[in-house]
């Protein structure tokens, strides 16, 4: 007994001074996290990157399982699911009839419009690996990552409609901030009244649609899609449809199914050529040389036929 | 006492070895578009339920190794919360001899009080840091679920891992 309090004697102040050091230490973490935060972030992906993958062989079985059960509560209703699989299948085939014409009016137009359109959109699909796993963040893990060609940003779909983008890129896995994520701001177009709106997720399951020029133009049902603007989407993708709320507010309908993500598309978007300089038509490049008169040189110094001429001045 | 030390070891590989498998099944891409009640913390109910049981099986390096994975897996910001768990956690263990005496209720009104003032601390924190922040109803609500499912660790430790509170006379092992 004596023993173990001499022990103590000197095992608590080293222990209380340890526990200062890792104070301070996650102290400096957070502070760190919070100046310098893409180097963190960075950081995590790398953790993610390295932990996810690993994870993968425990959680595909429950998953798997999950999904099965679900899909086994629905045998229960098969019949009437039958049913009206059969009758949307009956409106399915008039809209591809439809759909068939326009496109073949669509093509023969442009045709004869000459219309030079986006380049085609090409995808890259991942799976799910995992979400969030916080309350409070929307977001999921997919198995593409820097190696297949990802970047920041890029529009992800689930095959029918948006459903976030590219917010961070490992190694090998990427994360995509879902719509619904209170930190996602996405500019759309409501047609077909065309007016611009930002859809802001709230972490609900049907995100804000905000910063309506004309709100009384909106009615529910309206077709929502990305506008392009600000070059993060490509336009045209498909979002959702608009819907009424009882506080009175716009909100979307996604038309990704969030809840059964597996299969993400990744869209490649081009961003189109920036135009970053005044052109060499007008006169020399602005801001102008310093030194005006000073040195000759410095006169000569902007293109090819100056020089030439400075040259043949010289030369004579 | 190489039995005692064994069966020590054990519970604290068990211990990350539970962490490790509540982090999986909370990264698992199950509820992506589910909203309402946030799910509870539980990494915390059992991390705490366990040291005021046997303070000896969770040590400080499990605390910070578990969290800080659990800070960088689940998109907080990282270090925030283990230090409060650590604080947390070292100030119970401290008080953990005059704790074991409690009944169950008050060892329970005692986590309540420590989730909440964390959460509190978490969000000033957050609010000096001027990082943005969710609802405070939704981290009122994400206390009171983990609150509620504290019974429910307690009980699973108990009757299924087999883990008794120290009485006070017993030396720190199992």
């Amino acid at each position: 007994m004596a023993r173990d309090r001499s022990d103590e004697s000197y095992a608590r102040p080293v222990r209380r001074l340890l526990l200062a050091v890792l104070v301070l230490c996650l102290i400096a973490l957070v502070l760190v996290w919070r100046i310098d935060n893409p180097r963190v972030e960075r950081m995590r992906a790398a953790i993610v990157d390295r932990v996810v993958p690993n994870m993968e062989w425990a959680m595909a079985p429950v998953v798997g399982v999950t999904r099965m059960l679900d899909d086994f509560q629905s045998y229960t209703r098969l019949y009437e699911q039958n049913e009206r699989l059969r009758e949307e299948l009956q409106q399915m085939r008039a809209w591809r009839e439809a759909a068939l014409q326009l496109e073949q009016e669509n093509a023969r137009l442009l045709d004869l419009n000459r219309v030079q359109l986006n380049p085609e959109l090409t995808f890259v699909t991942g799976i799910v690996l995992a979400d969030s796993g916080s309350p409070f963040r929307r977001s999921v893990l997919i198995n593409v990552g820097a190696r297949d060609g990802m970047l920041d940003g890029w529009a992800t779909m689930d095959g029918l409609g948006v459903v976030g983008r590219i917010s961070g890129v490992g190694d090998r896995t990427a994360r995509v901030l879902l719509v619904t994520d209170a930190n996602s701001r996405i500019p759309v177009t409501v047609q077909p009244s065309g007016q611009q709106a930002l859809l802001m997720g709230d972490n609900s399951t049907a995100p804000v649609l905000e910063f309506l020029e004309d709100p009384e133009d909106i009615s529910a049902g309206d077709r929502i899609v990305t506008s392009g603007d600000g070059g993060l989407f490509p336009p045209g993708l498909l979002m959702g449809q608009v819907v009424f709320t009882t506080d009175g507010r716009m909100r979307a309908r996604l038309a990704a199914d969030l809840n059964r993500l597996s299969f993400l598309r990744v869209m490649r978007s081009h961003p189109g050529t920036t135009l970053d300089d005044p052109g060499g038509l007008i006169g020399p490049p602005w801001p102008l040389m310093q030194m005006d008169g000073d040195s000759p040189q410095a006169e000569t110094l902007p293109d090819q036929p100056v020089d030439d001429a400075a040259a043949l001045e010289a030369g004579q | 006492m190489s039995a005692a030390m064994s069966r020590l070891w054990t519970y604290r590989l068990l211990f990350i070895v539970l962490c490790l498998i509540v982090i999986s099944i909370k990264l698992l891409p199950l509820n992506v578009g589910e909203s309402g009640i946030p799910g509870p913390d539980i990494l915390l109910a059992l991390t705490l339920a366990w040291l005021l049981r046997q303070p000896a099986v969770v040590p400080i390096g499990t605390i910070v190794f578990i969290f800080l994975l659990a800070d960088f897996l689940f998109q907080r910001p990282p270090g925030l919360w283990t230090l409060l768990v650590i604080i947390t956690s070292e100030s119970l263990r401290t008080r953990h001899q005059t704790m074991t005496e409690f009944p169950f209720l008050l060892e329970w009104s005692a986590f309540a009080g420590a989730v909440f003032a964390m959460l509190i601390l978490n969000r000033m924190v957050l609010w000096v840091l001027m990082v943005d922040q969710t609802s405070l109803g939704l981290t009122l609500t994400h206390g009171i679920v983990t609150v509620m499912v504290y019974p429910l660790v307690v009980v699973v430790s108990k009757f299924l891992f087999g883990l008794r509170k120290l009485s006070p006379t017993e030396p720190e092992a199992i």
